[in-house]
Parts: C-alpha cells; structure tokens; sequence
C-alpha cells in the first residue's frame, strides 16, 4: 500500500480564547475573592438589619468592630503564608506571646509599654524567622515547621507568664479602644495596616514577584526571581502582623489569658479562604481577606444577639466556609457536564 | 481503512479519534489499526500528538470524539483498568513508576497476583523478569533511588510481564544503552512472536527500519499517511513527518563577520552533569548546543544562566561574572513551559512583565501606565494571539505561551538570550515564527544559545552547533558544516562512547545493608524508640516513681487514644493529605456517647450508641473524602470546614459538660491485664495489623501508590478516587476507637475536649517519619510517635520541670524530626 499524504496545511495557532470574567474583573483591578466576599458580607449586613437591628446597634458594633479588626490584621500575615502555599499554624503563639508580653512586662505600668511592644515585635521578628528559614532553606512543610514552632512560642509564653493573666496597662486600652471620628483605634490599624499590605502586595516591584513565587516558585527561580527571600519574607511579614494584632488584643481585653491566640487559628484561615486566596498559592486579596474577616466577626455578632445558642455560630460559619470554597474551586461547567455524562472524574484540588 | 477490508481483526483499532485541550486541538480525526503479530511504528515530531494517542489507547485520555476497538469489539468507555483487563499494556516516555515504593512493590501493583504465582516463589519470579529486560536493580531497592534508564527497564518488565494482547512502547530507546536497546528489540520479537500487537512510538527512523513491519506518520495531531515500512524511502517518511521543505521553515541565517566581538566566553565550566565544558559567543550568532537529552547540555545551559552552581570561569563582554550577577545580565527559558516557565493562574502582562518589573517601576512601585505599554509593545512585536493582555496566559495555545516566555525573557533587556528545546509542544505555524524572533533578536545584538534535540532544528537555525556527549563539548561545528546529518553523525559517534547506566548496587557498595535501613520507612521507628528508651532511663535515674506501674499504667492508657487518632491521620497523610477534623470528631463522639452510655443503659442502648457513632465518623471520613475528591477542595479546606462544623454540633448538643459515662462501662474499657491497659495491646495488634496491610494487601499498596505519585496510580489502574475517599472513611473509623478510649477518660460528655487530638495527631505522624508529601509512612512510627509525645508530657512531671518545657520539647521533637527526615530524604534523593 502506497503512502498517502494527507492534507499538508498545518493547523494555525488557535487564537485566544477572551479572559471572560476573570479577564474582565483583572482589568478592572479586582479580584474574584473580593466580589464575592463584598457582595456576601454586604448581605450579611442586610440580613442582620432585617432579623436582628440589635445586632448593629452602637454598642454592638462598638463590641465587634475592635476583634474584627484584630482578626482582619491575623487573616492580614494568613493570607501572605497562604499565597506562598504554605498554611501558619503558629498564629495562637505569637499572639499569645504578644499579649502576655505587654501585660506581663509592664505589670500595670504604662511606662514600661514600649519597651515591652518592641520586645514584642522582637520576639514576632526572631518567630517569623524561624518559620520563614526553615520552610525556605530546609525545604520543610509550613503546616508541621509551624506546629513546632508555635509549641515553642507557647513554651516561652508559658516560661513568662506561668500560664495566669495579668490585668492590662491603661496606655494600651487607650492605645487600642479609644476612638477617632467614630471608630476604635483597632479598626483604624487595621485598616492603615491592610492599606500598606495591600499595596506593597499588588503594586510593589517586591510584591508583584512575591505573587509570582507563589504561583509556581520553580518558574520564578528559572526567571531569576529570588525565591528563598521571598518565601521568607512571607513568614516574617506575617508574624509581625500576629505581633501587633496580639498587642492590639491585649488593650482590647482588661485581663488577657495566656491563650488569648488559641481562637484566631480557624478563623484566620477561614477568612483566607473565604476571601477567595487558594490554598494552593499564588494571587490573593489582602483586602479581601480582610472583609472576610468582618463577614466572619458579623455573623459571630449576629448569632450572638439572636440568643441562640452560640454553637450555632460555628455551623453557620463552617456552611458559609463550604459554600465559599465551593464557590472558588468548583469547576462548575465540569460538574454540569458530568452529571449529563454520569461518570466521575478527578477533581483537580 | 474500514477493518474489515483486512484478513485480520486488528488486535486495536482507533477510528476517528479527537481530542482537544482548551484552544488546542491535540488529535484531530485520527485512525489506526494494529494487528497481531505485527510491529507498527508511530513517527512523528514533538507535539505531533503520538504520546496523547497513546493516551486515548491505553485509557488515561478520554477523547472527544472517535471509537476504540479491541480485537473487534468496540469498547464505549475505555479507562486504565479497563485497558489493562482487555489485554493493553503501555511503557510510558516518563515510567509509570511509584517513588517510594520498592521495585518489587512497584511491580506487585502492576501485575496481577494470579499471573506471579506460575509454581515457585513471587520473588524468584519478579528477579526472573527483571533480568530478562536487561535490568540489574535488586528488588528490596526503592524505586526513588534508580535511574532513569533502570526505571524506564522496569516499565518495560511490568509491561512484558502483563503478557499483553497490545503492547505500547511510548520512545523507550531514549534512556538506554546500546545493550539495553538490542535486549529490549529482544523483547518485542519474543512478543511478536507470541502473536502480541506492538505500538512502537519513536522519531527515529533508524530504529523503525529496525523492527517495524508498518508505520503511521503523525503531524499536528492528523495521519499524514500509513505504509509498510519496506515500502516506504526515509525521504518520502521524512516529508510526512516535517510537511514542507526545510528551508521555508527557517529564516535566512546571518553569519556573524569575522570581527564580531565575542559575547560570552566560557572556558571549563564544571558542575552537576556537564564537566569542562568551554564554549564562546559573538555578537549576532545563534549557537545551537546539540545532544541526546540528558547528556549534560540542558544543566551547562543553567550554568550560563547562573542558576545551578558551576566552577569555571564565564567572561560577559569581557569581564569575569558570577553567581546574581549572571542571573540578571541573561535571559533563560525552560524547556517545561508548564511546570518551568508560566506562572499558571496569571495574566499574560503578569507573566510577561515580572522579570523587567525593577525597570518599569519608580522607587520599587510598578508604574502600571509604563508596564501595560512595553507589555502591549512586546506583544504586538512577537505578534503573540491574545484577546488582551489580561487574558489568562494559560488560554492561549502551546505556541503563544512560548511566545509570552520569550516576551519575558526579551523585556528584561538580557546581554544574552539562553532557550531550552524553545519549539517544543509548539505548533508548526509558531515554530517558524520562533525561529524568526530568535533571528531577529540576534541580529539586534543579542547572541542566542539554543538547546534542541532535534537536528533539523539546528541545522536550520543555528550559526553555529556545539555537541555534547556524557557532560563533555565533543565536537563543535561552523557554517557549512552544521547540517543535520554532521550533527547526527557527531551525536552518534559520541553515543557508541556512552556509558550504560550502572545498577544502584555499583553505587552503595559496602554497608549498604545499613544504608538501606537508614533509608527505609523504620529508620524513624528505630530512632524514635531509642530516643523512648533513653528519656525514660533518664527520668527513671532521677524518679523512680516514674515506672511504678501505675504511673506506666496511666501513660500507656493516655497514648492509646491518641495512637488510635494519630493512625487514622497516617491514613490520610499516606494520600498526601491532612484531616483537620479528626480532633473535633473524636470530641463529638464522646458527647454522643454521653446521651446514651450513662448508668442503666441497657444492651440495646449501648448497641444503638455504639452504631450511631460508627455512623457518625464514618460520615464525617466520606464528606471530607467527597469534598476533596469531587468538590476541588484542598484537604486543608475541606477538613477545615469539617472541624468547625463537628464543633459546632459537639457545643450545641453539649454547651456544658454533662452525661456521665457509667462506670461499668468506662471500667470495661479501661480494664488492665498487669499494668498493661488492654486497649494499648489493642492499640499494638491495629498498628502491626495495618502496618502489615500497608505492606502486603492491595488496599496498602494501592494507598502508597496514590500518594506517591498519583498520575503513575492512576495510570496503573489504582482506584484513585476511592483509594482516597476510603482514606478519610478509615481515619474516622480509627477516631471513633480512639474515641472510645477517650470517652473512658474523660468519664463526662464536654465539647471542649478532643479539639486537641487534632494538632496532636499531625505531631505523632511527623515524628513517625511519614512524609507529608504522602507515599511515605509507617503505622508502627506513629505509634512511638504518640508514645513519645505522651512519654515527654508525663516525664516532665517526674523531672520536675513546668508545663513550660512540655511545650518546649514538643516543638523541638518535632522541628527536629521533620528536618532530620527532611534532609535524610533530600540527601537520598541526591546520591543518586
């Protein structure tokens, strides 16, 4: 049989397909993550005013704005380990070293509160080093450099404070509740706090690389990108947004226990994810991660002011959870196209 | 060519068959019938879509369109499994081989237990079969550790060894000797010979001559046309394969003049894979580095670029550079655009733009006006097809992502442009266009250095070609001389040179049983039981109440819960994944367990308890399994919404301790035999149980192998959505005994205990030596790892020393352990 040569046209590239959505959303310089969750907490919002104006009352918002803003500058440093693919499950001791070092170092004396906030900040420095060093040089797993490391903050914390709380200085409560036009202190820290990371983030030479390290680091190795330091950076940076989140916590709260981080952990990441960052690395949205954080703290509120049991918060909070990855990761035509087809395929996590 | 024209049923036929991915249409309306007995080669270029039609033959790639046959049955859904029971079985270019599994266990997976136990033992028969494909690993040896050219022998034998109806060779020359090549032609006769079909893929021409009795020709994913192999010249084949004359494809070359100044200048660069190697640069030259894959040119490029380290000296316009230097005065583009070059889920401009942002930003803030401006700029030149610049890079085609990689490479101004195998995976259109940039750009000053495999490809668009064999420059040609035919015959003779990859047992030499052992899934056993061993003496030297045996009573009872919890995390950590939830699940067990085991419950009450939290923790285990398998949640996510919720359910049915346990019962669970608590020899018996099923039952094997590398599982046939699914069904059923335990000392239903399991249980895993990559584990780890972590808490007590040093030495083990682990594995990894 002779050889049959088929049609000699190669095919021509194919051209592009439009961005859609995600095209449409970069261009207008916001992401996914931030709609929804804005969209979601504007609802919220709706919702509480509808079922419980309580629930938005002064002295209500004046109760949850300052843990908000607390939790907003922790998901702050999540958000920036989550976009190096990493997970920092050092956030209770860090902030709890934070808190009882500006409870215990002063003692009630607001003399000694700014040696004990730079020492603080030191000790938030020398943890997020650690981390940072360890994941970046030795090549371990953030999840497990992480635990071990947060073991030892709480050794340190428990070596400070013998594991009892310490009533706060008067300059701190000052420093984090007292009010300008309207709003606690906390919140404005927050907000100047998400404002500078957002921007070194999305508009600094150093953080547009950072994102490109997070999204495939090999890649940006073979581009010439320094990937150990900014690996590194996103620990350090971290850790000190927990530092100054646990001081803050630490005016918040009169007598701060030695384990006042031990609830920020879930929550923080909670509102990376909620906040549309994925878990795998790469974009994120400071901001909104950060109105995640509010969405997180309203709906505690809410649950709160309804009088129902407070455990209902955490259903609520897991439903909204699921429903918030579902909406990121789902590849929805796929799932459509399967139940037409019957046959399962892989999910691509 | 309907089938039925022919005497003999295909033993496969492909009819039809399309298949696309995003804008790129890989296959279109291919068909192909193979016949029993019979050799057929399938040739074509890179990226002519050979390996995805394999793909679609031996079930891995589901295709859009087309009607697959197997001796004249048509099969309407062909998977990997069902491939491999009709009698198909494929080599694949990159092995299917599991990492941390052991060759034998590697081979286990693949071949049926059945077909291993023909008289004699499995072990003499899997030695058996090694040796007659030419390999000479020992089967004790983790696959990890072997080459590339050993790995790829072992595909060969799981194949052989299948007996198959259809054997697809996927270009299983390209590792190999000279030896190995002739014993692996061997092979395929013997097959032939047995009346098997053999697809032989390959862009060698030579080697179709050698053993093929006809020959499909591929190109841009369609036949171009299908002969027997005698009837066919190399001349009418090779205008099948590149479709149009030589030189339309290439721009017109520019020899640089005689007074060019040289560039770069590297005289004996030294480093991993490429020794001594010297080289120059002049301005206005493109100088092609030539070589069989893996022979050294590929890392020497690297080294140009400063990103591997090298000893030598490199000159740039005449003055010595090094190390960050380097990296910013050249321009490097891999070969492996998707796992090397693009950032995936980012914008052309983000992806075009990142390595030239410090030039298009003012005081480190990136100047968005300027950036969209060179970005648009640089596009345009390249004329790269993208609706925008802010579409996403992974939308464009193979050939127009290659095009954003140039486009950042070009925007960084580099002194020298370095491309890795720069047309591969890229459609012939693009390739031209390529070809004219690179022209382009060294004629605008910028030398070029291309690494390619394909000749033709240098001699049509390089100045000069310098060709390495095994890491050395053996022979450099100029001008006239680069043709395809002096590359080849340069390549070639060096290759008869190559040294055949020699087994790991060359490498360990003496000790290795040591070695072997060091590397090995119990070397963190043996070094945690040593460290058990040396801290209990120590306490015992300064309390001697320490084993007073209520006090060992106590311990062992305590580390049984958190073993049988941590067990169940080994489970998932195997997979790759992490089960965040399993602390509040075992919390929530325990309040369930307060409703109905308090004092005067009857046998049925207990039952109905006892099922109810069965329910419940398997339930739990298959959401998790369901969101991470089919939700595209993270395990992280998933397990993390799962821990929220389960407290959640714990506070609301508890928000206060209440319900206690009744005694009779708590007393039943924790009844001793000496000082020995029953449920710790019930925490032994599951860990040897499970260790041996992770060792010795499909459900172990099949466990490892998704978590080792879950591509080469799935193309084995693994169950890999089940196998996962059924990890996280496991865990929770591990939980809910260890919850059990737990219940008995807790003695009350309280929400807020249990949470701590979870962390507790990761710690245990790490310092048992599993990876969290997954594949790596060991059951009997775990258990010393819980037993450790128990053992610190408690002996801390006995020494005296605060809740302080609890914390301290629990962090400590564990960074420790994960960094020993860590490195040892590192360093295995590099020996070889």
């Amino acid at each position: 049989m002779p050889a049959t040569a088929a049609d000699p046209s190669p095919i021509a590239g194919p051209s592009a397909v439009t961005g859609g959505i995600g095209g449409l959303l970069r261009s207008g310089r916001a992401s996914r993550g931030l709609v929804t969750i804005l969209g979601a907490t504007i609802l919220l919002f709706l919702v509480s005013l509808v079922a419980q104006p309580d629930s938005l009352s002064r002295s209500s918002l004046q109760g949850m704005l300052p843990f908000a803003a607390v939790l907003a500058v922790i998901a702050l440093g999540q958000t920036l380990v989550v976009q190096q693919a990493g997970i920092d499950l050092s956030v209770p001791g860090t902030v709890s070293l934070a808190v009882v070092l500006v409870t215990h170092v002063p003692d009630g004396d607001s003399g000694k509160l700014l040696p004990a906030v730079l020492l603080a900040l030191l000790a938030g420095l020398l943890a997020g080093l650690l981390n940072g060093l360890v994941v970046s040089r030795l090549g371990m797993p953030a999840i497990v450099t992480s635990l071990g490391t947060n073991a030892l903050l709480y050794a340190v914390v428990l070596g400070v404070s013998g594991g009892s709380p310490t009533s706060t200085t008067d300059a701190m409560r000052t420093i984090a509740t007292g009010a300008l036009l309207g709003l606690p202190h906390a919140v404005w820290f927050a907000a100047l706090l998400t404002a500078g990371t957002g921007f070194l983030v999305k508009r600094s030479v150093a953080g547009r690389r950072f994102e490109a390290v997070g999204d495939n680091p090999v890649a940006a190795g073979l581009a010439g990108l320094r990937v150990k330091r900014h690996q590194l950076a996103a620990y350090v940076w971290a850790s000190l947004l927990y530092t100054v989140a646990g001081i803050l916590l630490a005016g918040i709260v009169t007598t701060p226990s030695a384990f006042q981080g031990d609830s920020q952990l879930l929550p923080s990441v909670a509102a990376v994810v909620l906040g549309g960052t994925s878990l795998l690395g790469g974009k994120g949205s400071a901001v909104a991660s950060v109105v995640a954080a509010l969405f997180l703290s309203q709906l505690n509120q809410l649950v709160l002011t309804l009088g129902v049991n407070p455990a209902t918060g955490n259903i609520v909070q897991a439903l909204a959870l699921a429903a918030g990855v579902a909406i990121y990761t789902i590849d929805w035509p796929a799932v459509r196209a399967r139940l037409r087809r019957g046959r399962p395929r892989s999910a691509v996590a | 060519m309907p089938a039925t024209t022919r005497t003999t049923t295909p033993a496969l036929s492909l009819a039809g068959v399309t298949k696309t991915y995003g804008a790129v249409r890989a296959l279109t309306d291919v068909s192909l019938d193979v016949l029993p007995g019979r050799v057929h080669a399938l040739l074509g270029e890179n990226g002519a879509g050979k390996s995805t039609l394999m793909g679609v033959a031996s079930g891995s790639v589901q295709p859009d369109h087309g009607d697959i046959s197997v001796d004249g049955e048509q099969v309407p859904v062909l998977t990997a499994d069902a491939a491999t029971r009709l009698g198909i079985a494929i080599v694949h270019q990159h092995p299917a081989v599991l990492p941390d599994m052991t060759v034998a266990e590697n081979i286990r997976v693949a071949v049926p237990a059945g077909r291993m136990s023909t008289g004699g033992s499995t072990r003499a028969w899997m030695a058996d079969l090694l040796r007659t494909v030419g390999s000479t690993v020992r089967l004790h040896d983790r696959v990890d550790g072997l080459g590339v050219a050993q790995k790829q022998l072992l595909e060969v034998a799981k194949a052989v060894a299948l007996e198959p109806k259809v054997l697809i060779l996927d270009e299983p020359t390209a590792p190999l000797g000279a030896d190995q090549t002739e014993m692996l032609f061997e092979q395929v006769r013997k097959a032939t010979a047995r009346g098997c079909a053999v697809v032989y893929i390959t862009h060698r021409m030579a080697e179709v001559r050698r053993i093929a009795d006809e020959v499909t020709v591929l190109r841009d994913g369609s036949v171009r046309g299908t002969s027997r192999v005698a009837d066919i010249d190399d001349d009418a084949l090779l205008r099948m394969i590149i479709g149009r004359e030589l030189a339309a494809a290439f721009p017109a070359k520019h020899p640089p003049s005689d007074d060019a100044p040289e560039v770069l200048d590297v005289t004996g660069l030294s480093g991993e894979g490429f020794h001594d190697a010297s080289m120059s640069v002049r301005r206005g030259e493109i100088v092609g580095l030539a070589g069989i894959v893996g022979n050294g040119q590929s890392e020497f490029l690297r080294a140009l670029a400063g990103l591997v380290r090298s000893t030598g000296r490199i000159t740039l316009d005449g003055r010595p550079i090094a190390g960050r230097a380097l990296v910013d005065a050249t321009a490097y583009m891999p070969a492996d655009r998707h796992a090397e070059a693009l950032m995936t889920t980012m914008s052309v401009r983000e992806n075009a733009a990142v390595s030239a942002l410090p030039a298009l930003a003012t005081a480190g803030v990136v100047d968005r006006v300027r950036e969209r401006a060179a970005v648009d700029e640089e596009v345009r030149r390249l004329a790269v097809k993208t609706a925008s610049i802010d579409t996403d890079v992974m939308a464009l085609s193979g050939g127009n992502q290659q095009k954003v990689v140039l486009a950042r490479a070009l925007l960084a101004g580099p002194k020298i442009l370095l491309a890795d195998e720069p047309t591969q995976g890229v459609d012939v259109g693009a390739r031209a266009e390529i070809y004219q940039i690179m022209r382009d750009v060294a004629a605008s000053g910028v030398p070029v250095v291309v690494v390619s495999s394909d000749a033709k490809e240098l001699e049509g668009l390089c100045d000069r070609v310098v060709v390495f064999s095994r890491g050395h420059v053996v022979g450099e040609l100029d001008g006239d001389e680069v043709t395809e035919e002096n590359i080849t015959s340069t390549v070639v003779g060096a290759v008869t040179l190559r040294r055949q990859e020699s087994g790991p047992a060359a490498e360990s030499g003496g000790g290795s049983r040591l070695r072997r052992l060091a590397k090995g899934d119990y070397a963190p056993s043996v070094v945690l039981a040593l460290v058990i061993l040396a801290l209990g003496a120590y306490t015992f030297a300064h309390n001697t109440r320490y084993l007073a045996p209520f006090n060992v009573s106590s311990v062992l009872a305590l580390l049984s819960a958190l073993a049988f919890i941590s067990m169940g995390q080994t489970v998932v950590i195997m997979t790759g994944g992490i089960d965040l939830s399993l602390g509040p699940l075992a919390g929530l067990l325990v309040v369930i367990a307060s409703f109905f085991l308090v004092d005067g419950a009857t046998a049925g009450t207990i039952v109905l308890a006892l099922v109810i939290m069965i329910v419940v923790a398997a339930a739990s285990g298959l959401l998790n399994g369901v969101l991470v398998r089919y939700g595209g949640f993270t395990s992280v996510a998933a397990t993390l919404t799962l821990y929220i919720g389960l407290q959640g359910v714990s506070l609301l049915l508890r928000p206060f301790q209440a319900g206690f346990i009744s005694t009779g019962i708590t007393d039943l669970i924790t009844a001793t035999t000496g000082s020995v608590p029953l449920a710790f020899i019930a925490a032994v018996v599951v860990a040897v149980g499970l260790e041996l099923a992770l060792r010795l039952t499909p459900w172990g094997r099949g466990l490892r192998a998704v978590g080792s590398h879950e591509d080469s599982a799935r193309r084995l046939g693994v169950k890999v959505n089940r196998a996962h699914v059924l990890a996280y069904v496991v865990a929770g059923l591990l939980t809910f005994l260890g919850a059990l335990l737990l219940m008995a000392q807790i003695g009350v239903g309280d929400a807020t205990q249990g949470v701590s399991y979870t962390l507790s249980s990761i710690t245990a895993v790490v310092l048992g030596g599993a990876s969290l990559l997954g594949g790596r584990g060991s059951f009997i780890g775990t258990l010393l790892g819980a037993a450790l972590i128990q053992q610190v808490l408690n002996a801390t007590t006995f020494l005296d020393l605060g809740q302080s040093w609890q914390y301290f030495f629990q962090g400590f083990l564990i960074l420790v352990a994960a960094a020993v682990y860590t490195q040892a594995r590192l360093r295995s990894r590099r020996a070889t």
